[in-house]
Protein backbone atom coordinates (compact mmCIF):
# COMPACT_ATOMS: atom_id res chain seq x y z
CA UNK A 1 0.00 0.00 0.00
CA UNK A 2 1.26 3.09 -1.08
CA UNK A 3 2.25 6.19 1.56
CA UNK A 4 -0.91 7.08 4.05
CA UNK A 5 -1.40 10.97 5.61
CA UNK A 6 -3.50 10.21 8.55
CA UNK A 7 -4.94 12.63 11.17
CA UNK A 8 -5.76 11.56 14.51
CA UNK A 9 -7.87 13.24 17.04
CA UNK A 10 -7.93 12.63 20.99
CA UNK A 11 -7.03 14.83 23.35
CA UNK A 12 -5.01 12.38 25.03
CA UNK A 13 -1.21 12.52 23.70
CA UNK A 14 -1.02 9.19 24.99
CA UNK A 15 -3.66 7.57 22.99
CA UNK A 16 -2.91 9.42 20.20
CA UNK A 17 0.59 7.63 19.37
CA UNK A 18 -1.30 4.08 20.43
CA UNK A 19 -3.46 4.80 17.56
CA UNK A 20 -0.39 5.77 15.24
CA UNK A 21 1.27 2.95 16.48
CA UNK A 22 -1.50 0.47 15.54
CA UNK A 23 -1.73 1.83 12.25
CA UNK A 24 1.60 0.88 11.35
CA UNK A 25 1.04 -2.20 13.10
CA UNK A 26 -2.07 -3.00 10.81
CA UNK A 27 0.49 -2.65 7.39
CA UNK A 28 -0.04 0.72 6.66
CA UNK A 29 2.75 3.23 5.60
CA UNK A 30 2.19 6.43 7.32
CA UNK A 31 4.13 8.97 5.87
CA UNK A 32 2.55 11.56 7.35
CA UNK A 33 1.12 12.14 10.83
CA UNK A 34 -1.18 15.21 12.18
CA UNK A 35 -1.77 15.26 15.51
CA UNK A 36 -4.81 17.38 17.42
CA UNK A 37 -6.19 17.52 20.42
CA UNK A 38 -9.67 18.32 20.03
CA UNK A 39 -12.61 18.38 17.10
CA UNK A 40 -11.68 22.30 16.63
CA UNK A 41 -7.84 21.65 15.94
CA UNK A 42 -8.54 18.49 14.02
CA UNK A 43 -10.99 21.17 11.81
CA UNK A 44 -7.70 23.49 11.69
CA UNK A 45 -5.42 20.81 10.59
CA UNK A 46 -7.91 19.57 7.71
CA UNK A 47 -7.70 23.13 6.38
CA UNK A 48 -3.86 23.43 6.11
CA UNK A 49 -3.03 19.48 5.29
CA UNK A 50 -3.98 16.75 2.95
CA UNK A 51 -5.05 13.61 4.89
CA UNK A 52 -6.63 9.95 3.29
CA UNK A 53 -7.62 8.80 6.44
CA UNK A 54 -9.12 10.36 9.89
CA UNK A 55 -9.08 8.92 13.43
CA UNK A 56 -11.49 10.44 15.84
CA UNK A 57 -11.83 10.10 19.61
CA UNK A 58 -15.57 11.22 20.87
CA UNK A 59 -15.15 12.53 24.04
CA UNK A 60 -12.97 15.60 23.71
CA UNK A 61 -12.84 19.21 24.96
CA UNK A 62 -13.52 22.03 23.07
CA UNK A 63 -15.93 20.21 20.13
CA UNK A 64 -16.46 16.31 20.48
CA UNK A 65 -15.84 13.57 17.87
CA UNK A 66 -19.77 14.18 16.64
CA UNK A 67 -20.00 17.69 16.08
CA UNK A 68 -16.49 17.37 14.59
CA UNK A 69 -17.45 14.93 12.22
CA UNK A 70 -20.90 17.22 11.45
CA UNK A 71 -18.14 20.23 10.92
CA UNK A 72 -16.33 18.32 8.27
CA UNK A 73 -19.57 17.33 5.92
CA UNK A 74 -21.10 21.11 6.52
CA UNK A 75 -17.42 22.87 5.54
CA UNK A 76 -16.82 20.29 2.86
CA UNK A 77 -12.95 19.16 4.46
CA UNK A 78 -11.01 15.94 4.79
CA UNK A 79 -11.25 15.56 0.64
CA UNK A 80 -13.35 12.54 1.02
CA UNK A 81 -10.80 10.95 3.33
CA UNK A 82 -12.47 8.19 5.41
CA UNK A 83 -13.22 8.52 9.17
CA UNK A 84 -12.90 6.19 11.86
CA UNK A 85 -14.24 6.95 15.25
CA UNK A 86 -12.10 4.97 18.03
CA UNK A 87 -13.63 5.64 21.37
CA UNK A 88 -15.09 4.26 24.97
CA UNK A 89 -18.71 4.99 23.80
CA UNK A 90 -19.97 1.16 22.13
CA UNK A 91 -23.59 2.08 22.55
CA UNK A 92 -25.78 1.36 19.48
CA UNK A 93 -27.12 4.62 19.69
CA UNK A 94 -23.59 6.42 19.51
CA UNK A 95 -22.50 4.42 16.96
CA UNK A 96 -25.61 4.97 14.47
CA UNK A 97 -24.97 8.71 15.45
CA UNK A 98 -21.23 8.79 14.30
CA UNK A 99 -22.10 6.58 11.21
CA UNK A 100 -25.22 9.33 10.50
CA UNK A 101 -22.36 11.75 10.59
CA UNK A 102 -20.10 10.28 8.31
CA UNK A 103 -18.42 7.94 10.03
CA UNK A 104 -17.10 4.87 8.15
CA UNK A 105 -15.80 3.16 10.64
CA UNK A 106 -16.36 2.45 14.69
CA UNK A 107 -13.65 0.79 17.53
CA UNK A 108 -14.30 0.67 20.76
CA UNK A 109 -11.70 0.88 23.12
CA UNK A 110 -9.69 -0.89 24.53
CA UNK A 111 -8.58 -2.20 20.87
CA UNK A 112 -6.41 -4.76 19.56
CA UNK A 113 -3.99 -3.89 16.19
CA UNK A 114 -6.37 -6.58 14.62
CA UNK A 115 -9.58 -4.69 15.11
CA UNK A 116 -7.57 -1.73 13.66
CA UNK A 117 -6.09 -3.33 10.69
CA UNK A 118 -9.63 -5.22 10.08
CA UNK A 119 -12.07 -1.76 10.45
CA UNK A 120 -9.40 0.74 8.38
CA UNK A 121 -7.60 -1.52 5.72
CA UNK A 122 -11.17 -2.15 3.70
CA UNK A 123 -11.50 1.75 3.48
CA UNK A 124 -8.32 2.35 1.99
CA UNK A 125 -8.54 -0.33 -0.68
CA UNK A 126 -9.13 1.61 -3.62
CA UNK A 127 -12.51 0.17 -5.60
CA UNK B 1 -32.51 7.79 27.39
CA UNK B 2 -33.34 4.98 29.03
CA UNK B 3 -33.45 4.80 32.87
CA UNK B 4 -31.62 2.81 34.77
CA UNK B 5 -33.65 0.64 37.25
CA UNK B 6 -31.32 -0.90 39.15
CA UNK B 7 -30.65 -0.96 43.39
CA UNK B 8 -28.24 -1.00 45.76
CA UNK B 9 -28.21 -4.99 45.25
CA UNK B 10 -27.05 -4.38 41.78
CA UNK B 11 -23.41 -3.71 43.69
CA UNK B 12 -22.41 -7.20 43.26
CA UNK B 13 -23.27 -7.29 39.19
CA UNK B 14 -21.50 -4.10 39.11
CA UNK B 15 -18.07 -5.61 41.28
CA UNK B 16 -18.39 -8.20 38.10
CA UNK B 17 -18.15 -5.82 35.65
CA UNK B 18 -15.75 -3.61 37.15
CA UNK B 19 -13.30 -6.74 37.12
CA UNK B 20 -14.03 -7.68 34.30
CA UNK B 21 -13.12 -4.21 32.68
CA UNK B 22 -9.99 -4.06 34.38
CA UNK B 23 -9.06 -7.41 33.27
CA UNK B 24 -9.88 -6.32 29.69
CA UNK B 25 -7.69 -3.30 30.02
CA UNK B 26 -4.66 -4.47 31.09
CA UNK B 27 -4.73 -7.01 28.83
CA UNK B 28 -5.87 -5.60 25.59
CA UNK B 29 -3.81 -2.02 25.87
CA UNK B 30 -0.94 -3.21 28.29
CA UNK B 31 -0.46 -7.12 28.02
CA UNK B 32 -0.20 -7.92 31.65
CA UNK B 33 -3.30 -10.21 33.72
CA UNK B 34 -4.61 -7.44 36.39
CA UNK B 35 -6.81 -9.75 39.30
CA UNK B 36 -8.21 -8.63 41.77
CA UNK B 37 -5.81 -8.21 45.15
CA UNK B 38 -7.77 -9.79 47.53
CA UNK B 39 -5.20 -8.52 50.65
CA UNK B 40 -6.14 -4.85 49.20
CA UNK B 41 -3.47 -2.24 47.59
CA UNK B 42 -0.37 -1.57 48.91
CA UNK B 43 0.14 2.45 50.12
CA UNK B 44 2.86 4.64 48.50
CA UNK B 45 2.96 8.42 49.93
CA UNK B 46 3.14 9.29 46.35
CA UNK B 47 0.23 8.75 44.15
CA UNK B 48 -2.01 9.46 41.85
CA UNK B 49 -5.78 9.34 40.80
CA UNK B 50 -8.09 9.54 38.02
CA UNK B 51 -11.79 10.29 37.86
CA UNK B 52 -14.34 10.11 34.96
CA UNK B 53 -17.86 11.34 35.97
CA UNK B 54 -21.13 9.10 34.98
CA UNK B 55 -24.19 10.46 33.79
CA UNK B 56 -27.39 9.96 32.24
CA UNK B 57 -28.88 6.35 33.14
CA UNK B 58 -26.91 6.65 35.96
CA UNK B 59 -24.81 8.89 38.20
CA UNK B 60 -22.07 9.48 39.70
CA UNK B 61 -18.15 8.87 39.14
CA UNK B 62 -14.95 6.13 38.75
CA UNK B 63 -11.98 6.59 40.55
CA UNK B 64 -8.79 4.88 39.89
CA UNK B 65 -5.94 5.09 42.57
CA UNK B 66 -2.46 4.06 42.38
CA UNK B 67 1.36 4.77 43.53
CA UNK B 68 3.60 6.18 41.75
CA UNK B 69 5.18 2.94 40.93
CA UNK B 70 2.01 1.73 39.30
CA UNK B 71 1.23 4.68 37.14
CA UNK B 72 5.00 5.08 35.85
CA UNK B 73 4.77 1.42 34.88
CA UNK B 74 0.85 1.79 33.18
CA UNK B 75 2.31 4.99 31.03
CA UNK B 76 5.58 2.41 29.99
CA UNK B 77 3.41 -0.28 29.12
CA UNK B 78 1.19 1.69 27.22
CA UNK B 79 3.40 4.02 25.36
CA UNK B 80 6.65 1.66 25.00
CA UNK B 81 8.78 4.44 27.23
CA UNK B 82 10.01 4.81 30.31
CA UNK B 83 8.77 7.75 32.66
CA UNK B 84 11.33 9.79 34.60
CA UNK B 85 8.40 10.74 36.85
CA UNK B 86 4.88 11.08 37.18
CA UNK B 87 4.66 13.47 34.15
CA UNK B 88 2.18 14.37 32.08
CA UNK B 89 2.76 11.65 30.03
CA UNK B 90 2.26 9.60 32.91
CA UNK B 91 -1.14 11.35 33.90
CA UNK B 92 -2.90 11.26 30.37
CA UNK B 93 -1.84 7.52 30.29
CA UNK B 94 -3.74 6.95 34.23
CA UNK B 95 -6.88 9.31 32.92
CA UNK B 96 -6.95 7.48 29.68
CA UNK B 97 -7.07 4.00 31.43
CA UNK B 98 -9.77 5.71 33.64
CA UNK B 99 -11.66 6.32 30.59
CA UNK B 100 -11.38 2.80 28.91
CA UNK B 101 -12.24 1.25 32.26
CA UNK B 102 -15.54 3.53 32.71
CA UNK B 103 -15.95 2.67 29.09
CA UNK B 104 -15.43 -1.25 29.33
CA UNK B 105 -17.56 -1.17 32.46
CA UNK B 106 -20.55 0.40 31.49
CA UNK B 107 -20.05 -1.46 28.18
CA UNK B 108 -21.84 -4.62 30.05
CA UNK B 109 -24.81 -3.85 30.73
CA UNK B 110 -27.47 -2.63 28.06
CA UNK B 111 -29.09 -0.10 29.31
CA UNK B 112 -26.17 2.14 30.98
CA UNK B 113 -24.55 1.18 27.53
CA UNK B 114 -27.05 3.16 25.59
CA UNK B 115 -27.92 5.56 28.06
CA UNK B 116 -24.94 6.47 30.50
CA UNK B 117 -22.68 9.13 29.04
CA UNK B 118 -19.02 9.31 30.72
CA UNK B 119 -17.00 12.81 30.88
CA UNK B 120 -13.64 13.13 29.94
CA UNK B 121 -10.31 12.07 32.97
CA UNK B 122 -9.56 14.62 35.32
CA UNK B 123 -6.25 13.18 36.62
CA UNK B 124 -5.73 14.40 40.90
CA UNK B 125 -1.63 14.63 41.54
CA UNK B 126 -1.03 13.93 45.40
CA UNK B 127 -3.19 12.30 48.13
CA UNK B 128 -4.16 15.27 50.00
CA UNK B 129 -7.84 15.38 49.24
CA UNK B 130 -10.65 13.76 49.82
CA UNK B 131 -13.85 13.25 47.15
CA UNK B 132 -17.33 13.69 47.83
CA UNK B 133 -20.26 12.41 46.23
CA UNK B 134 -23.46 13.46 48.18
CA UNK B 135 -26.10 11.40 46.25
CA UNK B 136 -24.48 8.12 45.40
CA UNK B 137 -25.90 5.36 47.80
CA UNK B 138 -23.96 2.25 45.27
CA UNK B 139 -20.12 2.77 46.43
CA UNK B 140 -17.87 -0.34 45.17
CA UNK B 141 -13.96 -0.70 45.58
CA UNK B 142 -12.01 -3.08 44.67
CA UNK B 143 -8.46 -3.51 44.57
CA UNK B 144 -6.22 -5.19 41.67
CA UNK B 145 -2.79 -6.42 40.90
CA UNK B 146 -0.81 -6.41 37.95
CA UNK B 147 2.75 -7.96 37.77
CA UNK B 148 4.00 -6.57 41.02
CA UNK B 149 2.15 -3.95 41.62
CA UNK B 150 -1.58 -2.37 42.33
CA UNK B 151 -3.94 0.05 41.95
CA UNK B 152 -7.93 1.05 43.44
CA UNK B 153 -10.84 0.90 41.29
CA UNK B 154 -13.91 2.71 43.36
CA UNK B 155 -17.24 3.46 41.88
CA UNK B 156 -19.88 5.85 43.08
CA UNK B 157 -23.31 5.92 41.78
CA UNK B 158 -26.80 6.27 41.73
CA UNK B 159 -28.63 5.11 39.47
CA UNK B 160 -31.67 7.06 37.86
CA UNK B 161 -34.70 6.34 39.29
Amino acid sequence: MSGIAVLIVDDSSVMRKIVERALRQAGLNLTKVVEAGSGREGLNALGRERVDLIVSDINMPNMDGLEFLRQIQAQSLGGGAPVVMITTESGEEHVREALAAGAQGYIRKPFTPDQVRDRVLPLLVPA
Amino acid sequence: MAAFSGTVKEADRFEEYLDRAVSEVFSVMMGVDCVVAENGAAGERENISAVVGLAGAMSGSLVLHSGRRAAMRMSELMTGSAPDGLDATVRDAVGEVCNMVAGAWKGFDAVMCAGCLLSTPTVVAGCSYELFSQRAPVRIERSYRFEDLTLTMTIFCEPSA
